[in-house]
């Protein structure tokens, strides 16, 4: 992954964040707005992962937007303007293709902000977060996540030593390989537990169950935190007041209506590109920065 | 005041007949470095856990273990939890969380210590075990040693009193363990912390000790400073286990001050005793070069290369190795220079992409597996706690019949006691494999794969983690397997063992067999990589390797007075 400045941001600000962009294409099924945060969460993403994002798109986004689009005018026939009948005898709908194309691009817009999120809210910021709510979920969480890969890389080694002796689980007829699989799942559970007593011990030796444990983080609420925080809330409650006063709509049945071209509405659509785009500009203004500082240097 | 008092502590686990310990008394002061040696199963982690109460096992119990004059059950926990720090041998179970960081700071969160606090412990400790670099990481990411390593900062973030190490090192290659020891050793001499470790590896930890205790059955067989016990100990069973320098006073009867370390041994051997004065042999002859020697090969690599991935860096390269039948052939070497993968090339579980590899004279390729594992081949992996699969070990060594249809029941059983008397584990086989000590474990597991009757047998480290005594049962059993015409080759960090018991060592590194000569020949041309006994008396008795051979030469050229 890229070294992403927005993802230096506080957890709260990161988890906030990703929350209003994914509701907001979910729900606001606007063509503007579905464009701008379908093309915002694609060049984050790309941003993010380089080439690996444009593979994921070509071989998942793809399929998923022309699945939607096709299906939902295959089976919804609501909508005046007929086009034509189908064989069977129902009819296709220039608004039904209409919401199809439109759920399509929410979809995959939301499945794109999804993927940015997977990279930019690693596990630790998501156990900050929530133990900040509930203390004892943090440390649990924190210690499944240390023995899940203990346990599959023990997996690896427990069947790479069956193979010295000559039991391959990855060969052999299936009833014999379901057999040698069991076997190692069942001592693997013993391993567990097994290890578990000396894990307990540590935890108990270090004062683990002594009265007023505090939580330690390395995160930090600054002053660049409470700067963002608060243009993201402007920028929230501004766009929750437009939408409440129907300011921007959009409705696909029975015909296509949209809101009127009123400066108001153009502001909507201004605002809401800045907040979409905003990891990116983050980005961008802090390569600027280093340009500059680097010919400083 | 002492620090700890233990006074007629007498321990008794419950549903046993034998008392675990028996009468031990003991004082460790402030400040004090404290070695307990024993045999595994001696009682010496029932000993220390008594120092905790939190770890203290379930059992019956006499005696009286006074904390700075109070008696430790009267010890708040919380004092306890801070002052009484306690590391474990496993690096990877103690820890508890999933990040550096956090583990740093488990600890002091559960004090209830507030974050600026913290923040500033947690960095005290990473920059004085220089963790910095790697503080944001995952912990799997890390290396074994700096596992333990980091187990070791976050109790000494808690800023304790007294550090008691269960065989921290016995996980550890020889490097990061002689590290992690010179780390336990600056914490006793910057910060004044006491320290009570139970160690294998004497060989470092020896010279480092204030006061040694050294336990058998539960018992306490002396108390002293290392000089004393190693004086004391001559003769005995855990002598195995000393330093060479002290074998080797001992060993020529115990003139002047026992030396510990190899400075000192050298210094001692230059006031008493004289230079060889026979020829030596010609150092033209030993030639450092890879030479051609005679068949018949069990083992044989011609140019073999290997990679795990196209784009990655080759592990090994231009690898050419020979093995002949019926000996023992050690391959010793760095971490990471491709030994492990050069076994599992060798066993046929991994192919090279370029090269040869003959066993018994047939190639490999053309050797099905169900050839291969019978009769033929077996491996041993490194952890051989991944070898088994069973309830008990009777269960996991009859499991190994299920892999060999074609053998009869009687011949099997046959065929198994024979190895359980060779491996001598007739009196473990009730046992849980997860309950077997390290030694023991690794005897359990040499059977499991004997029981395939193999020719050649790969060993990937056999040694780790034993103690002297479990290192020469190994050696009787392998001197057993030899006479048999079972060829032994054993990749290996233990540059003593190797020194003692093999017929051929190869050096490896960067992917390849840098030399690979007769024992003697191959650690006396050496300087670096070679054994205590060698590097303390190489001056003198060029041609001395091992303790014997010193002895032995020290015999023939004491200095008249």
């Amino acid at each position: 992954m890229r070294n992403d400045t927005f993802s230096t941001y506080h957890p709260v600000i990161n988890f906030t964040y990703f929350i209003l962009v994914a509701g907001l294409s979910m729900f606001v099924m606007h063509p503007v707005f579905l464009g701008i945060s379908m093309t915002s969460g694609f060049a984050y993403y790309v941003y993010l992962k380089g080439k690996k994002a444009l593979r994921t798109m070509i071989c998942f986004f793809v399929p998923i937007f022309l699945l939607s689009s096709i299906v939902n005018p295959l089976f919804n026939h609501k909508g005046m303007t007929l086009l034509f009948y189908l064989k069977s005898g129902n009819p296709i709908t220039l608004e039904s293709i209409l919401y199809g194309l439109a759920a399509g691009v929410m979809i995959v817009s939301v499945l794109a902000w999804c993927s940015c999120y997977q990279c930019v809210m690693t596990s630790d910021k998501f156990i900050y977060l929530f133990g900040k709510l509930i203390p004892a979920l943090s440390l649990l969480l924190a210690m499944v996540l240390r023995f899940v890969p203990k346990f599959s890389a023990q997996i690896h080694k427990v069947s790479d030593a069956q193979k010295c002796i000559g039991r391959d689980v990855s060969n052999g007829k299936l009833p014999a390989r379901l057999k040698k699989g069991m076997k190692i799942l069942s001592i693997m559970v013993t391993w567990a537990l097994e290890n578990s007593v000396e894990t307990a011990d540590s935890m108990k030796a270090r004062g683990y169950g002594l009265r007023g444990r505090t939580q330690f983080s390395v995160y930090r609420f600054d002053s660049r935190d409470k700067m963002m925080f608060a243009g993201m809330a402007a920028a929230g409650i501004f766009l929750a007041v437009i939408l409440i006063f129907k300011k921007i709509f959009v409705y696909y049945y029975p015909i296509l209506v949209l809101n009127e071209h009123t400066a108001l509405a153009h502001l909507a659509y201004c605002v809401y590109g800045l907040f979409c785009f905003l990891p990116l500009a983050v980005n961008i203004v802090e390569d600027i920065k280093w340009h500059y500082l680097k010919s400083k240097i | 005041m002492a620090l700890f008092e233990i006074k007629n502590l007498t321990f008794r686990y419950p549903e046993t007949k034998f008392d675990a310990l028996n009468d031990i008394n003991l004082v460790i002061e402030k400040g004090e470095f404290v070695v307990i040696l024993g045999k595994s199963g001696c009682g010496k982690s029932t000993l220390i856990r008594h120092l905790k109460s939190t770890l203290v096992p379930y059992g019956k119990r006499n005696g009286q273990i006074l904390y700075l004059g109070q008696e430790l059950g009267e010890v708040s926990a919380r004092v306890q939890a801070g002052e009484i720090g306690y590391v474990m041998q496993s690096p990877d179970n103690q820890i508890v969380t999933d990040k550096v960081w956090h583990e740093l700071a488990f600890g002091l969160e559960n004090m209830g210590y507030e974050k600026k606090r913290i923040r500033l412990r947690v960095a005290e400790m990473a920059n004085y075990f220089g963790i910095q670099n790697w503080f944001s990481k995952n912990v799997e990411e890390l290396s074994g040693g700096q596992k333990q390593l980091l187990n070791l900062a976050s109790i000494m973030a808690m800023q304790p009193k007294v550090l008691i190490l269960d065989e921290p090192t016995s996980q550890l290659d020889p490097i990061a363990a002689g590290e992690f020891l010179a780390t336990i050793k600056k914490i006793n001499t910057e910060l004044g912390t006491t320290i009570v470790i139970v160690e294998h590896r004497l060989e470092e930890v020896f010279p480092m000790a204030d006061k040694v205790l050294a336990l058998e059955n539960g018992k306490q067989l002396c108390v002293g400073t290392p000089r004393e016990v190693g004086k004391k100990l001559a003769g005995h069973d855990l002598f195995h286990a000393m330093p060479s320098p002290v074998k080797i006073y001992n060993g020529t009867g115990q003139t002047g001050e026992c030396p510990l370390t190899v400075r000192q041994g050298r210094t001692w051997l230059d006031t008493y005793f004289e230079p060889e004065k026979e020829e030596r042999t010609k150092k033209e002859d030993r030639g450092r070069l890879f030479k051609k020697k005679q068949g018949p090969f069990a083992v044989e690599a011609k140019e073999v290369w290997f990679r795990y991935d196209k784009n990655l860096p080759d592990v090994v390269k231009d690898l050419s190795m020979q093995v002949r039948r019926g000996e023992l052939y050690c391959m010793l070497g760095g971490n990471g220079t491709g030994k492990t993968t050069t076994l599992s090339l060798l066993a046929g579980l991994k192919r090279a992409y370029r090269g040869k590899i003959f066993l018994c004279e047939k190639d490999i390729r053309k050797i099905k597996d169900k050839e291969k594992f019978w009769h033929f081949l077996g491996m041993l992996p490194q952890n051989p706690q991944t070898l088994f699969v069973g309830n008990t070990l009777e269960e996991d060594l009859w499991e190994m019949k299920e892999g060999l249809p074609f053998v009869g029941k009687e011949e099997f059983l046959k065929r198994m006691r024979m190895v359980v008397e060779d491996t001598e584990i007739a009196h473990l086989l009730k046992m849980h494999p997860y309950d077997l000590s390290g030694g023991e474990g690794q005897r359990a597991a040499l059977a499991k794969v004997l029981l395939l009757e193999p020719e050649i047998l790969l060993l990937d480290e056999p040694t780790k983690g034993l103690d002297g005594f479990y290192k020469q049962k190994l050696a009787a059993i392998f001197d057993r397997l030899k006479s048999r015409g079972v060829t032994i080759l054993m990749v290996s960090h233990d540059v003593e063992f190797c020194a003692s018991y093999a017929d051929t060592c190869a050096l490896f590194f960067d992917g390849n067999i840098v030399a690979a000569e007769k024992t003697k020949e191959f650690f006396a041309g050496n300087s670096f990589y070679t054994t205590a006994a060698s590097r303390m008396a190489r001056h003198l008795f060029p041609e001395a390797v091992t303790v014997k051979d010193v002895i032995e030469t020290c015999r023939k050229n004491r200095r008249q007075e």
